[in-house]
């Protein structure tokens, strides 16, 4: 699995597509190819004895797919209520699982090269959850790990 | 490096996972052939590792390629017959292609494994440096033990060859294989399908596309009538189509076979036993989920009938038998299902041994031992008491116990059942669903959300209405029960083995909903919401965040798009059960302990005829109860008989003998059966109103007539006790004749004492021993009855005595009595009204001769016949027992 993904951080000269979305005022972002769809509304079947991250499960065209809360992954406090909020679905082996958010903001092309290592925290977000951060402007993109995201639990990375 | 290239590593992995999935197969044929040696055989086995070598060699998998390098050498040499082929050459390249099986599996992890200890032992034989002859005599039992130098250097180094590797694999794979009914296994591997099963796929896919043309045409033109024959079309491709997928998911049930010949080969090596495996039916067709799931159940199931059943070799040459043993394997459809099964020709399960067994561990008391059957005996092997026993015991591993293998097999839908003869040996059959994927099932709703229950886990549905649900549910220590026809039914409310918050009790006027569950042995009422509505359902896997949630089986979609979650009815039993510690499994099935229920308690049939009309009869007495249409009674002679199972029952109206409310006409009513003078009789009621323990105190003046032995007062109304052995002879004077015909006695008859502090009951079981021609003391306690025996002169012969009595109670009286001198002979009857298992070993313990269920009169009656000391020559009289049971009984 590791081997099929090119780590940003490494490999200068090429472009990389973000996508970038919110969550309150942190910018966060993935790889266009690691997004399948992003949803509105969502009609969402609660998962009892799931992990507090899983929101329930949704009908994905017949799939019945995973949501995680990426507040809740990455220690955020809830969104407030008006926020309309958007799922990302991701691919994930063997599955699609959807991300909720709370805003989806533009596709941006960067250059590798410029991706650095995550500092050990960004705000009050564990690093191992960031692949890497590339200043843009005024913002800060950090690009989400989404293995460790999707892991739940982060496993210190060695 | 072509390693970073995915898909040439997942096609060489595929590959060689094909070539390898015959090698096994294949080397075994070679050992079978010995020197006889199939040229062609080895050279496909011989193309295949090549394959592995060229390929692994060229992605730069060194390891890999090493391995299948020696591989081939050797099989070069057989090839070219310069190597004849051996049971521990063969041994060998089993391992070593067991251990490129296993590099193929982990092939990014392959570079760093240690493979040195097969190559070198290939290398050393292809060197011909081992010693790999032995006598032929000895190859199918013993292989491993032919070549010691090469088996202990790899046991040393190679600590997972197949075979060893199962018994370890087989414990935590337990809960895995348990739960991965419904869920998705890790590696989804291709399967091979049919050409023929694709196109017709692809026609229906265009007839579906052609339905939906037509579809949105009939809507746009707003044709109404058209809509009809669209949807009746679509219905049709969608059931083939549905149909057609299916197919391509079935695979012939030989891949689970495949592995038995190897593992069966091993095995008896080390157990020193001869065997050989017979496969039938691989052909037959199952889903691949089925397919997956029932390797391990399977797998044990032919190891335990190798460890177990089979003998070896001298036990069976002594008992006149070949001594290679067979294990016969087969598959074949029987009425829509898959049957297998497997069957040995061993020394079979001898039942009272195996009786023997369960007693010692509890599982049964000697009292259900001695009731229970052969074949039934032979069914103990799957209760969950037993194999937990020989698991801690099992120092060899043999892993999951018999009751596993029911669980998973259960899990699936299926069932499975033992058949034993002793000596010719025993055969397991598993009746399998054919698929899993659709399931038909119950949907239900808590707090809102929608779930789906498998039928398969469904006994029944009940409901208890609000006003009454203080009557049937009550609580045993922190447990619900339920009452259900006179047992208790421990209950799981759903929303709380779900973790959802307290229900806030703002709904009491909605009935409760129990869907009474059964999972292996456990049974337990779930309670929901509401029924919603019972649907075939497609079963979808839930994804890996949600592994742990055992309660789930996964997930559906129902109708109107949303998604349904899909319960598990033994992770809900598990999940109560780890809540509720201290209450046994088997809560079900008894009474709670004395100290919940006092002992005085009489179990009671409460039924009515109008509602204010009501009459109770002890259940005890009450065979079963039958719900019948009016349409199948009959009027033959003036008398109503019930016509089912295949013979005739005859019934009673409580108003023909009597005094109450005629019946009105129904379409259904209840039968209550009960035995008197050796056959089966109804007596018919509109209604019946509840099992309830309760203990009546019975008036027996006021009420009683023939056929109604008195009255009680219960929850403010008065109700009658019926006398069913009575109203039976009222009914059919004429079978009691044949008991009645002897002359009656006068006060020569044997003398019986009857210690019972219920004068109601005392009076009972006097009135009616006087009425066999007994003669009887009465005495209002054990104290009494002690007293009257050691200061009174007097003849009696026999003890009739209730177990609760103040002063003194039964067990006491009876301990006394059978540890006295000269009234240690005397007989002793036990009457109780709930007599538990525990109370009966106590009973036995004090010395109690006999169990009797108070109010079963003819038992009684035959208890007391059977008891009596022999010298007395002159039976007891029959006296009639009818109404004017005027003889006074004899009070102290």
């Amino acid at each position: 699995m590791t081997r099929t993904m090119r780590s940003p951080a490494k490999v200068s000269g090429e472009k990389l597509q973000l996508a970038t979305f919110y969550l309150g005022n942190l910018c966060l972002a993935l790889e266009i190819g690691q997004i399948q769809e992003i949803m509105r509304e969502v009609r969402i079947t609660h998962v009892p004895h799931a992990p507090p991250e899983v929101s329930g499960v949704i009908n994905l065209r017949g799939e019945v797919s995973t949501i995680i809360d990426l507040r809740r992954v990455l220690g955020l406090p809830p969104a407030p209520a008006d926020t309309a909020r958007r799922t990302l679905v991701v691919r994930a082996p063997g599955e699609s699982i959807g991300l909720v958010v709370d805003r989806v903001a533009d596709i941006t092309a960067v250059d590798a090269g410029d991706v650095t290592p995550p500092p050990p925290n960004i705000g009050k977000i564990d690093g191992r959850l960031i692949r890497g951060v590339y200043p843009c402007g005024e913002r800060i993109i950090a690009i989400l790990h989404l293995e460790q995201t999707l892991a739940l639990a982060p496993v210190p990375i060695t | 490096m072509p390693l970073d290239d995915p898909e040439l590593i997942a096609d060489f992995v595929t590959e060689s996972r094909e070539h390898l999935a015959d090698v096994e197969g294949q080397l075994l044929e070679i050992e079978a052939n010995g020197a006889n040696v199939d040229i062609e055989l080895v050279n496909k086995v011989f193309r295949g590792v090549h394959s592995i070598k060229g390929a692994a060699g060229f992605l730069g998998l060194t390891t890999v390629n090493r391995l299948a390098h020696s591989l081939e050498n050797l099989l070069g040499k057989m090839r070219t017959q310069e190597l004849a082929p051996t049971s521990a050459i063969v041994d060998v390249m089993l391992r070593a292609a067991d251990a490129l099986t296993k590099l193929i599996n982990d092939v990014e992890g392959s570079e760093g494994t240690d493979v040195d200890a097969h190559t070198t032992a290939l290398d050393r034989i292809f060197a011909g440096e081992a010693d790999t002859h032995e006598p032929a005599s000895v190859r199918r039992s013993a292989p491993p033990v032919a070549a010691p130098k090469l088996a202990t250097a790899e046991a040393a180094v190679v600590a997972t060859p197949r075979g060893e590797a199962a018994p370890s694999r087989a414990e935590p794979k337990r809960e895995v294989s348990a739960s991965a009914s419904f869920k998705p296994t890790v590696a989804e591997n291709s399967i091979r399908v049919p050409v023929g099963v694709l196109d017709s796929l692809m026609n229906l896919a265009g007839e579906l596309v052609l339905g939906r043309n037509q579809l949105i045409q009939t809507i746009t033109m707003d044709d109404h009538a058209g809509i009809d024959a669209v949807a009746a079309r679509l219905d049709q491709v969608t059931s083939e189509l549905q149909e057609a997928i299916m197919r391509t998911r079935m695979q012939p049930i030989g891949a689970a076979f495949s592995k038995f010949p190897r593992i069966v080969r091993d095995l008896s090596a080390k157990l020193g036993k001869q065997c050989e495996v017979q496969m039938d039916g691989k052909e037959v067709e199952v889903d691949k989920t089925i397919l997956e799931a029932i390797g391990d159940p399977l797998t044990h199931l032919v190891r335990n009938s190798l460890d177990h059943g089979v003998e070896s070799p001298d036990v069976r040459a002594a008992a006149g038998k070949s001594t290679v043993g067979t294990i016969h394997l087969r598959a074949y459809h029987q009425a829509g299902k898959v049957r297998i099964d497997v069957a040995d020709d061993g020394g079979g399960i001898v039942p009272e041994k195996l009786k023997q067994k369960a007693v010692e561990r509890g599982v049964i008391t000697a009292e259900q031992a001695s009731r229970m059957g052969d074949r039934e005996a032979v069914r103990l092997i799957f209760h969950p008491g037993f194999s937990t026993a020989e698991k801690v015991t099992d120092v060899s591993g043999r892993g999951v116990g018999m009751d596993v293998v029911r669980t998973n097999i259960e899990r699936l839908g299926g069932t499975v059942d033992v058949e034993s003869v002793p000596t010719k040996g025993t055969s397991i059959q598993i009746t399998l669903p054919l698929t899993l994927a659709i399931i038909p099932s119950l949907i239900i709703r808590t707090r809102g959300e929608c779930y789906a229950v498998p039928q398969v886990n469904v006994l029944e549905l009940v409901r208890v209405r609000v006003n009454e649900a203080h009557l049937h549910i009550s609580r045993v220590r922190d447990a619900e029960v339920l009452r259900l026809r006179g047992e208790l039914l421990p209950l799981v409310r759903l929303d709380r083995v779900l973790g959802m918050p307290a229900a806030s009790e703002a709904a009491p006027e909605s009935p409760v909903s129990v869907i009474v569950m059964e999972t292996g042995p456990r049974r337990y009422g779930l309670v929901v919401d509401e029924i919603v509505d019972s649907e075939e359902i497609v079963v979808k896997p839930l994804g890996r965040h949600m592994k742990g949630c055992n309660c789930l089986a996964g997930a559906t979609i129902l109708g109107d798009g949303r998604v349904a979650l899909i319960l598990d009815a033994a992770g809900i039993a598990a999940a109560d059960l780890a809540e509720h510690q201290d209450l046994g499994p088997n809560i079900d099935n008894e009474a709670p302990s004395g100290q919940v229920i006092p002992q005085d308690v009489q179990e009671l049939l409460l039924f009515s005829v109008e509602p204010d009309d009501r009459f109770a009869v002890p259940m005890s007495l009450v065979q079963r109860l039958e719900r019948v249409s009016s349409a199948d009674i009959k009027m033959v002679g003036g008398r109503r008989l019930l016509q089912y199972r295949g013979s005739s029952l005859p019934l009673l109206r409580l108003e023909d003998h009597v005094v109450a409310q005629p019946l009105s006409d129904m379409e259904r009513c209840f039968v209550i059966v009960f035995r008197a003078a050796n056959r089966e009789v109804g007596l018919l009621t509109p209604h019946l109103d509840d099992i309830r323990q309760i203990s009546p105190e019975i008036d027996g003046q006021t009420y009683r007539a023939p056929g109604v032995s008195g009255s009680f007062v219960f929850n403010g109304a008065t109700l009658r006790m019926i006398d069913l052995v009575e109203l039976a002879e009222l009914a059919y004077p004429e079978w009691f004749v044949g008991a009645n015909d002897q002359q009656p006695l006068d006060s020569e008859g044997p003398l019986v004492l009857v210690a019972e502090d219920s004068t109601f009951f005392r009076k009972q079981v006097s009135d009616f021993m006087a009425s066999k021609g007994f003669r009887v003391i009465g005495c209002e306690d054990g104290a009494a009855a002690w007293n009257y025996l050691t200061n009174e002169t007097h003849d009696v012969q026999l003890v009739i005595t209730d177990v609760e009595m103040p002063n003194m109670d039964g067990f006491e009286l009876c301990r006394r009595l059978k540890s006295h001198a000269t009234l240690g002979s005397l007989p002793v009857i036990a009457l109780t009204s709930l007599a538990s298992d525990a109370d009966k070993e106590r009973g036995r313990e004090a010395g109690i001769d006999e169990y009797q269920v108070k109010m079963d009169r003819e038992r009684v009656i035959e208890a007391v016949t059977t008891l009596l000391p022999r010298r007395k020559s002159k039976s007891p009289s029959h006296r009639a027992a009818s109404a004017n049971q005027s003889e006074p009984c004899l009070s102290v």
